[in-house]
């Protein structure tokens, strides 16, 4: 069981099968629960979150179709969308978004560099995520993870509308690009 | 019918990828989606590199006790919504039993022979849900691996879901009662590796007695033996 593929998980998990779920939740448990801790900034909050994005992917593993995305993307799609609405009344203080993402720690050519590296889809995001403009890194990064909207980051940044739809735009389109550039180079 | 051109698609698209598109933009956006193959192509392509973010946030120890009380609420889950599959099964026989007693009725009637009080039709109407439930796990007959799930309500009505490990095909469902001869009670298609089947058996079985899904050339390919449910 603890061998198996993170979709034949999935599969298991449909069936009922409970040797299936507990294998699922002990893989997943700390990205789970790290991204709702994240977004929520409160660890009690965060573990009921977590606990839901575990009952969700339960009751919807039946319709999970791996041509769409990996398992562990569409968990976190799950825990990031439960988290975002937990907090959607009782907005949490923006975290610095380089230390939501770990890029405080890499801010020198030389973790760039290390990251290069790495060569996964995570540290080639990382690595195109570094090398964006301060302000679209922002707007991407609390769009994208602490779903803030446009009009949202255009208060917190105290800038017009257009200009944060427009970091938010930029960003992800360079983003996109720079990951298919990198699969190419490989 | 969506009033958004393309390009007003392309200029809201990383936002409906990022999930923070609100309202009538969203709205308006996914209306164009549903017929515009490009722009939905243009948005699968951002929405992959939108769903990588959340895997850049570090991973974090949940509190002690975080995994028990998951698969404690799952396990609750996983009762209510057997619950609920055994009240639909229940109403599903509920619904064959007032069918076969209105069909004694109208018979009866035609033949002018009206009977005082409806007989059901013991033969045909599924055995009362209450009777018990009974499940299997499915596994591979040559190496034991996990391949679905098997559920028998009151000892005919059969639930089968194949999860993993069958090659895809066609495959027969055998019922093997303690004592007696197997008996295929319907045909499941299994692709990529999925596939469900519901349906009656004509003999009654429980546990101790096993299903098996059988191919085309006859192999039995996986099986399970029924035990009560808890």
């Amino acid at each position: 069981m603890w061998s198996v593929t993170d979709d034949a998980l999935v599969a298991g998990l449909a069936t009922g099968d409970p040797d299936a779920a507990s294998a699922f939740v002990r893989r997943f448990q700390r990205r789970v629960f790290g991204l709702a801790r994240t977004i929520v900034i409160d660890d009690r909050a965060a573990e009921d979150v977590a606990q839901e994005a575990f009952v969700r992917a339960w009751r919807h593993a039946g319709s999970y179709d791996p041509r769409r995305g990996s398992v562990v993307t569409w968990l976190l799609t799950i825990t990031r969308n439960l988290a975002i609405d937990s907090v959607r009344v009782r907005r949490p203080l923006p975290v610095e978004p380089d230390s939501i993402v770990g890029l405080d720690q890499v801010s020198d050519e030389r973790g760039l560099q290390e990251l290069a590296e790495l060569g996964d889809d995570v540290a080639r995001l990382k690595l195109a995520l570094a090398r964006l403009p301060e302000d679209q890194r922002r707007a991407v990064v609390l769009a994208g993870l602490m779903g803030y909207t446009a009009r949202e980051i255009s208060e917190i940044e105290n800038i017009p509308l257009g200009t944060a739809k427009t970091r938010i735009r930029t960003a992800l389109i360079r983003l996109r690009a720079a990951m298919v550039a990198e699969e190419r180079a490989e | 019918m969506s009033t958004y051109t393309c390009q007003q698609v392309r200029e809201v698209a990383p936002e409906l990828a990022l999930g923070v598109l609100g309202g009538a933009e969203r709205a308006e956006a996914v209306a164009h989606l549903t017929n515009c193959s490009r722009c939905q192509a243009y948005v699968a392509e951002l929405t992959e590199a939108a769903d990588i973010l959340p895997l850049m946030v570090a991973e974090r120890e949940p509190p002690p006790g975080f995994e028990d009380r998951v698969l404690a609420g799952l396990h609750t889950e996983r009762r209510r919504s057997r619950r609920r599959w055994f009240l639909t099964v229940a109403s599903v026989a509920a619904a064959a039993a007032i069918v076969s007693i209105t069909l004694v009725r109208v018979i009866d009637a035609r033949t002018e022979t009206p009977s005082a009080a409806p007989v059901p039709t013991t033969a045909t109407a599924p055995a009362p849900a209450a009777a018990g439930m009974t499940q299997a796990r499915m596994v591979d007959v040559t190496d034991g691996a996990p391949a679905g799930w098997v559920y028998v309500s009151g000892g005919r009505t059969v639930a089968l879901a194949i999860a993993y490990g069958v090659a895809p095909g066609r495959y027969d469902i055998e019922v093997h009662p303690a004592g007696s001869e197997p008996v295929t009670i319907g045909a499941v298609d299994v692709q990529e590796y999925r596939g469900s089947w519901m349906g009656s058996s004509p003999v009654a079985i429980g546990a101790g007695d096993t299903v098996s899904l059988v191919s085309a050339t006859g192999t039995a390919v996986c099986h399970g033996t029924l035990t009560t449910t808890q």
